[in-house]
């Protein structure tokens, strides 16, 4: 199976095409780590699908590729620079070239679906309005919501509303573009065409473009690589072939969506049952003697 | 990036662009347009691309924005030259039915005003 | 000893908070102060359409509440003016304590209830809806982008509203000097305007602005502190609104404290 990154340290994994390479990750909310030493490497104009269930960590993996989260250790490089040492100015300067599509939308409700797509343009440009304005249209034309502009985006469906955010992460002509969750909630026909979006993008602009999700039809058709992780630790990386021959127990569980398997033995569970409630007298050994 | 104007004859003005235009660099390319077509109210203008590789999105709107100029004075605004990776540009933003695209200078020159239908 | 160390530990966490409040402050100062001489343009737009909350929208409600208080201290004080035949003395009195002191206080409180608990829930609910981080991955500082306009409506509009407060506070004053104390509404203004010096007034303005940059403050840093969830944000707001009002009073008290030892009261 390809590994994604081995053992190569040192600086020739900054090979020209390597865009992003995270690093031996680790990530702490207070005292509990939730990555434990990711790795991964995605190279220019390639889709790579981080999956996992919920609480696997990939979305905090996500979170901190983009700087929202400090990775407590390892380090991950975007572009040259290392975004666990980063200064401000650098970070805003590598953040012009990335787009994110939040799981939710967040476009700002109380500007325009065309207010929310010029906005980093007119925050981070000097270009002239009318200028902007095509942009906009020009985007929300890639996302298929032409005409949309004037809509505040109370008004528009689940998935029109991701669409809108996929315009909005495309305003600056990002070279990376991340997805959280791009088919959470929408119903399985939308979801499908938030695939084809995706696919489309990545052949017309050549973007690299990372994206989280649970869903497997999704994750096999838009990715070139994938890393399942799970419990903060990666499980497997490879392409969708390699993946979908892997024999690894685990993967074969997320693949298979076998439902987790009782690792509990009976005495465990009672234990779990009882442990520290009011009425526990003796241990659980003591009861079943009884 | 660079723009040079060539001016061929009294009808006819070609543009010749160096470089990448992107958000730095469109507001140049829109004004060197905006200027031929709206002052100087030139009948022919011809962008040559030969020498640009990337155009990005503000680069497309600013030739969008030319365009609407050139029809509105009912002059023409002429491409050619165009990088494979700028036409798959303008492909996907379906605009390659909109501009008047030749391979080079010679054709685009030669190539007579073509039909355009009102509010196409 | 545990309550010494427990009071110890709820003083400290008090100051990390005033702290954290005031880097805030100096963040959104900085954006406004120094930011325009670094190429980025005020929030001129944004900042007015906070204003309009902020003041015109507070404006009707605030009339009435200050007419009242007028007209009770007016009620209050002739309650122990009369016994001295002094009822011409209300005129001043209610002057006095308004412009120094209930108007500034009732103002603030009001635009806390108002617009302090806005702040919050505005903030909250982008911090619930991702939409601060989306700001972040725009390399857009929410500060700069949320936080900065409101301050400048706030330090701008809560004196506008005092001085408000305090003509519809002697208003309200008046109309117990006129209905009750042989006053005309000529005469009672007079009276009000004599017993005024110019730092009575400033003092309660200057008063306004430490209020005005206090909820602000608050307003946003519980915003911008909500964790996830939409039941948070209902939480950051009723936090917002009790620790502005303790903290107002607070302020309130050092700059009377100031002013009275400085002797400018």
């Amino acid at each position: 199976m390809e590994k994604l990154s081995g053992e190569k340290n040192g600086a020739d994994t900054k090979a020209a095409d390597v865009l992003i390479s995270v690093r031996n990750l680790h990530v702490r909310y207070a005292q509990r780590e939730i990555l434990h030493g990711i790795n991964l490497e995605a190279h220019s104009g390639e889709t790579v699908v981080i999956l996992g269930g919920s609480g696997s960590g990939k979305s905090t993996l996500l979170r901190t590729m983009v700087g929202l989260e400090k990775p407590s250790g390892g380090e991950i490089w975007i572009a040259g620079k290392n975004l666990a040492v980063i200064s401000a100015p650098d970070l805003k300067e590598i953040r012009k070239k990335m787009g994110m599509s939040f799981q939710g939308g967040a476009l700002f409700g109380s500007m325009t679906v065309g207010e929310n797509v010029a906005l980093p343009l007119r925050e981070h440009t000097k270009l002239e309005e009318s200028t902007i304005e095509i942009m906009v249209r020009l985007k929300l034309e890639h996302v298929g919501l032409l005409g949309y502009e004037s809509y505040m985006p109370s008004q528009l469906s689940g998935g029109m509303k991701k669409r809108a955010a996929v315009a909005r992460a495309l305003a600056m002509d990002p070279a990376i573009l991340f997805f959280d969750e791009p088919s959470a909630g929408l119903d399985p026909i939308i979801a499908a065409g938030i695939d084809n979006l995706i696919l489309q993008l990545k052949k017309a602009f050549h973007m690299t473009i990372i994206v989280v999700t649970h869903e497997l039809a999704s994750a096999f058709l838009i990715a070139d690589r994938m890393i399942l992780i799970d419990k903060g630790y990666v499980v497997a990386a490879g392409t969708p072939e390699n993946m979908r021959d892997c024999t690894q127990p685990r993967v074969r569980q997320f693949l298979d969506r076998v439902a987790e398997p009782e690792v509990a033995g009976e005495m465990d569970y009672l234990q779990m049952l009882t442990e520290g409630t009011s009425n526990t007298e003796g241990t659980v050994e003591d009861k079943r003697g009884a | 990036m660079q723009i040079v104007a060539r001016q061929l004859d009294q009808a006819t003005t070609i543009l010749d662009i160096t470089g990448d235009i992107n958000l730095t660099h469109s507001p140049e390319v829109r004004k060197a347009l905006l200027r031929e077509l709206r002052e100087n109210l030139t009948p022919r203008v011809v962008l040559n691309l030969k020498g640009v590789n990337y155009i990005d999105s503000s680069g497309i709107a600013s030739l969008v924005e030319g365009l609407k100029a050139s029809r509105d004075g009912g002059s023409r605004l002429i491409l050619f030259g165009l990088s494979p990776i700028a036409y798959e540009v303008l492909r996907l933003s379906k605009l390659v039915k909109l501009f008047e695209i030749y391979d080079t200078e010679e054709q685009a020159l030669v190539a007579p005003q073509p039909v355009v239908e009102p509010h196409s | 000893m545990e309550i010494a160390a427990q009071i110890g530990d709820e003083v400290t966490s008090g100051l990390a908070y005033i702290g954290e409040l005031a880097a805030l402050g100096w963040r959104a100062a900085y954006f406004t102060f120094v930011g325009p001489f670094r190429g980025r343009p005020i929030r001129f737009r944004s900042a007015i359409s906070q204003a309009m909350q902020v003041g015109v929208g507070a404006l009707p409600i605030l009339s009435l509440i200050t007419f009242f208080i007028g007209l009770i201290l007016a009620l209050q004080s002739a309650y122990e003016l009369r016994k001295f035949g002094a009822l011409n003395y209300v005129a001043g009195a209610v002057a006095l304590s308004m412009t120094r002191e209930l108007g500034p206080l009732i103002t603030a409180i009001l635009v806390i209830g108002r617009s302090g608990s806005a702040f919050a829930a505005e903030i909250g609910t982008m911090r619930v809806t991702e939409e601060i981080d989306a700001l972040e991955t725009m390399a857009i500082d929410p500060v700069d982008f949320l936080v900065t306009p409101k301050f400048l409506a706030m330090i701008v509009m809560l004196p506008c509203l005092t001085i408000w407060a305090n003509a519809m506070g002697i208003l309200g004053g008046a109309l117990f000097g006129v209905s009750a104390a042989n006053f005309t509404w000529g005469r009672y203004l007079q009276a009000s305007l004599d017993a005024l010096y110019l730092r009575d007034i400033t003092t309660g303005l200057i008063k306004s602005v430490m209020f005005g940059i206090t909820i602000t403050a608050v307003g946003c840093y519980e915003g911008l502190a909500t964790g996830a969830g939409p039941e948070e944000v209902g939480r950051s707001t009723t936090r917002a609104v009790v620790i502005s009002i303790f903290l107002v009073v607070m302020v309130d008290l050092v700059f009377t404290a100031l002013f009275f030892f400085l002797g400018n009261g």
